[in-house]
């Protein structure tokens, strides 16, 4: 596809237009400014429908004299300003008021309180679709949608062949849009939506509907529109494309402004509280499954197991890990050898030794980590072996030892022990997991198989491919020059301390 | 208001076009079915009331074409009324998804029946000619009048298209209110019988004078049935209500336009 041709209007009045990056400028005050807005929505209750409409009337608002319970806060107090040339992005979990704060922005809803103030010509599209009629075709909502955005009739006849050209729906244009299907709304509507040259551009989800190369194109797009100092507002749920295309990002939680500033920082902050409030969850369903009455098959959580002769027992199992105060990307102070023979002989001594460790189920890939479980046989046996397992949600098996494969013979086992797997550098990669544990016999005689006895969570500072974070270091010759350093290194303290400073900033 | 809505002319006209088109989507016929329902309602009538009935009414023969005059702009009016009132809500993707001018809506939706009206008009004038061919002193030159009876009845029809509409987004009995009265206030108006055949009920004559609808159906039987200019006193009232209806329909909408989209 010809990437040039939809922006060959541009040439005409649209250069006169462009105006010089932030900061630079004598009009280059905010394009956006939000003023402690909030706003609140009525909760749907049938009955006080004369109630809604007298309010509207007198207040000009739904949630005039409402109780707090008859209302949901769905922005609070938020303020901030976008420059001209600026690419901001807003994220959070679903339900933060991203959304909500977007179509304030764009003018389809009144902030409760607070001021919006934007400045240029908007072009939103908002939960995917810019407001197409559905019995209608492509052409005659490509009109309407262009008229909305405050073309004339000739500007759009003027445009339409670079809208048609960019969607890529030459061929369905004249079919009814309630045929087309998500993708093919979402192209349309940013089709429209960036032809209409906007000065501010506000997205909200869509390029994660489009196929890769229309999200290329729309990229593409923005980036141009960037170059020529248009502003744009992107709400997305893809962190790493809201990291790449964002000047500045703000997180949004539960209706409230939570962080605001360089991408890298504020996505990992939001990473982390999603891996945090993961861990809190993997605790209280691993504390849910150990609830006694729930002991049975029929109350464990959904994927987890357990079968055994009993002979032996596993009581409990935690994970622990470094107090949480600690920055996190840091190892310890971790200065022996990595020696997997090395025995438990040091264990019941360190069993009180060691340095303060919570019970905590989301880990940073490279964390030093301890399983601890505790195993009973009142009868006593001879013939033991503990193993351990670490596998994906769906199954697959990232790890399993046990003592026999590490060479350990058993002779007695009576009574009720603790047992810890310590794990220096556990490097998985970012993603979920879950914990097998047993205790067999030699011959593989389940006395207690308890499959998926807890689940947790790991965050990475970066992407990769497959579960197993390898440390890595990238080397080149001169002939390759880089415009920016990347990591390379996972989990290397000298690397964590770069991590870290460069975070600081 | 006015001059906010001109300025979306280029919209308004999109729309309405659509509205049109999409109506007879899909039929083979198309636009002729915009003639064809009229001219079968004209024959219908004409076998009833003219060959079967004769109702013996003063100034109301041939009784047919009596009935069409003041029906068709009734319809006109309470077909507008009754699509301008759901015209948010059948239009809901278009107002919460993008910076959309809601106030265009029910103005499309008078609009697109003006339209149908006009299609129609053809058969009136038909009608017209053939009453007058049979003997019939009905129509006239007062037939020039006509614009000038639309441009009344359409700020009327609009403003309060504006109101209902508005108000239906919050209070959703808003519809079934107006199918009701309208039901009603169809048999007020000196559609099915006229004004002169009602000089021995006074009482009645004092209702239907409280009828809205009223001037402006009468408007439209004085230049089109009777072929006369209709006085001062029916232009001055038809006007007043039309002026009344809009802005106090504009001023409703505007006030409640801040809560629209999130009550649509």
């Amino acid at each position: 596809m010809d990437l040039q041709a939809p922006f060959s209007y541009f040439g005409g009045s649209g250069v006169s237009e462009s105006k010089p990056v932030a900061g630079l400028g004598p009009e280059a005050g905010p394009k956006v400014r939000v003023e402690n807005v909030c706003k609140q929505f009525r909760r749907t209750a049938p009955g006080f429908r004369l109630r809604t409409l007298k309010s509207a009337l007198v207040d000009r608002n739904l949630v005039g004299g409402l109780s707090p319970e008859e209302s949901i806060q769905a922005v609070r107090n938020v303020s901030f300003e976008v420059a001209a040339g600026e690419a901001f992005g807003l994220i959070g979990s679903n339900g933060s008021g991203k959304s909500t704060l977007l179509k304030l922005l764009a003018g389809i809803l009144q902030p409760t309180s607070g001021r919006v103030l934007v400045d240029g010509r908007v072009a939103a599209l908002i939960e995917l679709g810019a407001g197409f009629h559905p019995e209608i075709s492509g052409r005659e909502n490509i009109f309407i949608n262009g008229a909305v955005l405050g073309l004339s009739r000739r500007q759009i006849e003027e445009r339409y062949d670079d809208i048609v050209a960019f969607s890529g729906l030459e061929d369905f244009v004249e079919e009814p849009v309630k045929n087309y299907s998500s993708g093919m709304y979402v192209r349309l509507g940013f089709a429209v939506a960036v032809h209409t040259d906007p000065d501010v551009l506000m997205v909200d989800e869509v390029l994660s509907v489009g196929d890769e190369a229309f999200a290329h194109r729309c990229l593409h797009r923005i980036e141009e529109l960037l170059s020529r100092g248009k502003t744009l507002l992107f709400v997305s749920h893809s962190l790493t494309l809201v990291e790449d295309l964002c000047d500045r990002v703000l997180w949004m939680d539960r209706g409230q402004a939570r962080l605001l500033g360089e991408p890298r920082r504020v996505v990992d902050a939001y990473r982390e509280s999603v891996a945090e409030a993961e861990g809190r969850r993997h605790l209280e369903a691993k504390e849910a499954a150990e609830e006694p009455n729930s002991d049975s098959d029929s109350g464990a959580a959904e994927e987890s197991r357990r079968w055994g002769s009993g002979e032996a027992r596993i009581l409990r199992a935690r994970l622990l890990a470094r107090r949480a105060g600690g920055s996190p990307g840091s190892p310890p102070p971790h200065e022996e050898a990595e020696d997997p023979t090395r025995g438990p002989s040091a264990l019941p001594g360190t069993l009180g030794g060691l340095e303060p460790m919570e019970e905590r189920y989301h880990l940073h890939s490279g964390e030093d980590v301890t399983f601890e479980l505790e195993v009973t046989s009142p009868e006593g046996l001879e013939d033991v072996v503990v193993g351990i397992g670490i596998a994906t949600p769906r199954g697959v098996e990232i790890w399993g030892t046990n003592t026999d494969l590490a060479g350990w013979r058993s002779e007695r086992f009576e009574g009720t022990t603790v047992v810890r797997i310590e794990c220096p550098r556990l490097r998985l990669a970012a993603g979920e997991y879950r914990l097998d544990l047993a205790v067999h016999a030699r011959d593989g005689a389940p006395y207690d198989y308890r499959q998926g006895l807890f689940s947790f969570s790991v965050t990475a500072p970066q992407p990769q491919v497959g579960p197993y974070a390898v440390h890595h270091r990238w080397h080149f010759g001169p002939e390759i020059r880089w415009a920016e350093r990347g990591d390379g290194v996972v989990g290397e303290d000298d690397d964590n301390n770069e991590e870290s400073t460069r975070r600081a900033r | 208001m006015v001059r906010y809505l001109l300025s979306l002319r280029g919209l308004i006209g999109t729309l309405t076009s659509r509205e049109l088109k999409a109506r007879y989507r899909g039929s083979l016929l198309g636009f002729v079915w915009s003639l064809a329902n009229p001219l079968l309602l004209l024959a219908v009538y004409t076998l009833v009331f003219d060959v079967i009935f004769k109702p013996r009414m003063a100034g109301a023969s041939p009784y047919s074409v009596f009935l069409l005059t003041g029906l068709f702009p009734w319809i006109w009016l309470s077909t507008s009324l009754i699509e301008a009132t759901s015209s948010l809500l059948t239009n809901a993707a278009l107002i919460r998804k993008a910076v959309f001018p809601a106030e265009v809506l029910p103005v499309v939706a008078v609009l697109a029946n003006l339209v149908h009206f006009l299609f129609a008009l053809p058969i009136i004038l038909g009608a017209l000619v053939v009453a007058r061919y049979l003997g019939y002193s009905v129509g006239g030159w007062s037939i020039l009048l006509l614009p000038a009876c639309i441009a009344v009845l359409l700020p009327f029809a609009a403003g309060i298209g504006l109101a209902l509409a508005a108000l239906n987004v919050h209070f959703k009995d808003t519809r079934d209110l107006l199918q009701n009265l309208l039901t009603l206030l169809f048999f007020l108006t000196p559609i099915l019988y006229p004004v002169a055949g009602l000089a021995h009920l006074p009482w009645l004559l004092r209702v239907m004078s409280l009828n809205p609808g009223t001037p402006f159906v009468r408007l439209f039987q004085e230049t089109l049935f009777y072929g006369r200019v209709p006085d001062v006193g029916l232009w001055l009232q038809a006007a007043g209500l039309a002026v009344l209806a809009w802005t106090v329909g504009g001023w409703i909408f505007r006030r409640l336009s801040p809560t629209l989209v999130e009550a649509v």
